[in-house]
């Protein structure tokens, strides 16, 4: 029997807490202590779950010898975090988007890489067996070549003015749809083909919100001739929940997938993995695994026993530093290209 | 005799035709938020189900419940022999609050959401309120809130949502559990229910924790979708399980619909269940599921 691992949380707000729940439910993993502004979330905290408590991060990498942390704060704040738990050499998993500007991206990539910690961020999409299922899919080239790709997803997080109170107005905490929302659509392509080299015609507009933007979207071009759009909105209240669609089209078939199914179309029928000339459903009852322990949804114990397992076993990272560092590149050309656009607009 | 000691319903009609995510196809799932969203045709499907003879209801105290409960209090003639099996919270308003107040703007948010002369109101006053806040005194003002829904109805057992009980279970703490449980009892006079998605799991704990008398409400189907960690534990569990300590009510037993009703429900007789929770809204449907599950094989509590 290994000794437990211990983790320590640095931000116990909706991610924290919900990681906090699954990662003491791991076997061989303990919760050992968790940093939080917040009184009443610490005082509880260590009242009940008797882990110890810490008002930052600074006091929780004094206060305990830890394996690894899960880093849940606010993203603005996450670069001084980063740098001190660096110091401290501890295993890292971080939730999304990671920090707010590509070169903070690639500077931590490379530095928590070379000090052979593991690194992995939060892009939950990532474990959805459908999404896994239908990329794999797409690799082993069931519709060909892909051709031309759609990302969209959809929320009702804003639908109505809610103030400028929250961290989630401004841009420099890392508010807003794209660092938000976008930020898992940019993944999700970036899952099944890699960064795309440039963006164009991207539109950023508000519905609700004063500081930032509600509706993001845009077109993402490869140099490989690949291509495709994005749109995303958190201000829709036709649904009940964050959705993302994904679509992709290629030289032998077509495919549609979100959280829930898929539907593929082919020109010939594939014997390999089932499936028919014409158009196939998939239901995530198809395709779906089993976790030793479900709160909120499969992916979120999987991308956790990952974590553990990388840290035990080097599993190889499905989300690393690197990735994100990259999906924090295109969110910098999205912005860059929406200002030439309303630029251009201004002086026309 | 207290509900508590009642043994729960065979058959339960659940609400997940009305208002849960249709995973199989966006198109159905609006189509029918369209239909439910008229009062008359949910009482409709009601109607259906007490036609086909059921008598047991699990309702979300979502933002429709108070209209539909409303409907049942307005007829009792018909409808007043109902047993009813509430499940609270409503975990999206929640979600929505903490979206836009963050967690602690939600507690405040929570404790002077009926002014500061209300009981949590009260609570609220002073200005380190939040700080010294007793959570489970916190805890029964939310129930008693949700639970005002269902006021005159008589009710059986009162289910807490999976999405709080999964939540608190991996924190490994027994006093919200042991709170939760003996607060539903005393309050309510009705089993403390819990829904989750690790039934063998939860089992354990309440074992370890010493809590019996509680109803558990888990997905279970021959598919082991929404099963944690897996059907052979599940099976494991069942095959030994004490019923009357801690009776089982079944629900996805379709998987989202990937499992057809025959073979559902064959798999389901043959477990030692002693409850199942089903949605249909066709009258067709409704009739056949009632005509596939069996009686259970000893009830829950003699």
């Amino acid at each position: 029997m290994t000794t437990p691992l211990k983790l320590g949380i640095i931000g116990a707000g909706r991610m924290g807490i919900t990681h906090f729940s699954i990662a003491n439910a791991l076997d061989g993993v303990s919760v050992a202590s968790v940093a939080d502004p917040s009184k009443l979330i610490t005082t509880m905290l260590g009242k009940y779950a008797k882990v110890g408590t810490y008002k930052d991060y600074k006091g929780l990498l004094k206060g305990e010898e830890l394996d690894g942390v899960l880093v849940c704060t606010p993203p603005a704040f996450n670069p001084e975090i980063l740098d001190a738990v660096l110091e401290r050499r501890l295993h890292v998993f971080c939730e999304k988007p990671f920090v707010l500007n590509a070169a903070d991206g690639a500077r931590f990539a490379s530095a928590y890489d070379q000090a052979g910690l593991v690194n992995q961020v939060g892009y939950v999409n990532r474990w959805n067996d459908m999404f896994t299922h239908t990329r794999q899919l797409v690799e082993d080239g069931l519709i060909g070549a892909p051709l031309r790709f759609r990302s969209e997803m959809f929320s009702p997080t804003i639908i109505r003015d809610v103030g400028d109170a929250g961290w989630r107005a401004s841009h420099a905490n890392g508010g807003g749809a794209v660092f938000e929302m976008a930020s898992h659509a940019i993944d999700l392509i970036a899952y099944f083909f890699g960064a795309p080299d440039r963006v164009g015609g991207t539109s950023l507009s508000k519905v609700y919100s004063k500081q930032v933007e509600d509706i993001v979207s845009t077109s993402l071009f490869y140099d490989s001739g690949l291509a495709g759009t994005m749109y995303v909105n958190w201000s829709d209240a036709s649904f009940r929940k964050p959705t993302n669609k994904f679509e992709v089209f290629g030289s032998e078939g077509k495919l549609q997938v979100d959280q829930h199914g898929a539907k593929i179309h082919l020109k010939e029928a594939n014997e390999k993995h089932g499936l028919k000339e014409g158009w196939n459903q998939l239901y995530i009852t198809d395709v779906h695994s089993s976790v030793p322990f479900y709160v909120r949804g499969i992916e979120y114990t999987a991308q956790l026993a990952d974590f553990v397992a990388s840290i035990r076993e080097g599993k190889p990272v499905r989300c690393t530093f690197a990735d994100a560092a990259a999906n924090l590149r295109v969110i910098e050309q999205l912005f860059a290209d929406d200002a030439a656009i309303r630029r251009a607009g201004a002086a026309a | 005799m207290s509900a508590y000691n009642l043994p729960i319903d065979r058959i339960i009609f659940g609400d997940n035709q009305f208002f849960g995510i249709n995973h199989m196809s966006q198109d159905k799932a609006q189509e029918r938020a369209e239909r439910f969203a008229k009062l008359e045709n949910v009482m409709a499907v009601y109607d259906h189900a007490i036609d086909a003879g059921i008598d047991a209801i699990m309702l979300n105290s979502n933002d429709r419940a108070r209209g539909i409960c409303d409907a049942f209090r307005a007829n009792p003639a018909k409808y007043g022999h109902l047993k009813w099996y509430p499940s609270i919270p409503y975990p999206h308003k929640y979600a929505a609050m903490v979206n836009d107040k963050g967690m602690v703007g939600a507690v405040q948010e929570i404790l002077f959401a009926k002014g500061a002369k209300s009981a949590l109101g009260k609570m609220a006053r002073g200005a380190s309120a939040v700080l010294t806040l007793d959570p489970f005194k916190l805890m029964k003002m939310l129930i008693d809130e949700e639970m005002a829904i269902y006021d005159g109805l008589d009710t059986r057992v009162v289910f807490l949502q999976n999405i709080i009980v999964d939540l608190m279970l991996g924190y490994d703490v027994p006093d919200p559990f042991v709170a939760y449980c003996e607060y539903i009892r005393e309050r309510y006079d009705a089993w403390p229910g819990l829904i989750t998605q690790n039934l063998p799991f939860l089992r354990a704990k309440l074992e370890e924790w010493g809590i019996e008398g509680v109803v558990i409400c888990a997905s279970i189907n021959k598919i082991g979708y929404l099963m944690s960690p897996g059907v052979a534990e599940y099976e494991a569990l069942l095959a030994t399980n004490d019923g009357s300590k801690y009776p089982v009510m079944a629900m996805s037993t379709l998987a989202s619909g990937a499992v057809p009703a025959p073979e559902a429900y064959d798999y389901i007789n043959r477990l030692n269940i002693q409850s199942v929770v089903f949605g249909a809204s066709s009258p067709g449907n409704i009739q056949q599921t009632v005509s596939l599950i069996e009686p259970a094989a000893k009830e829950a509590a003699e």
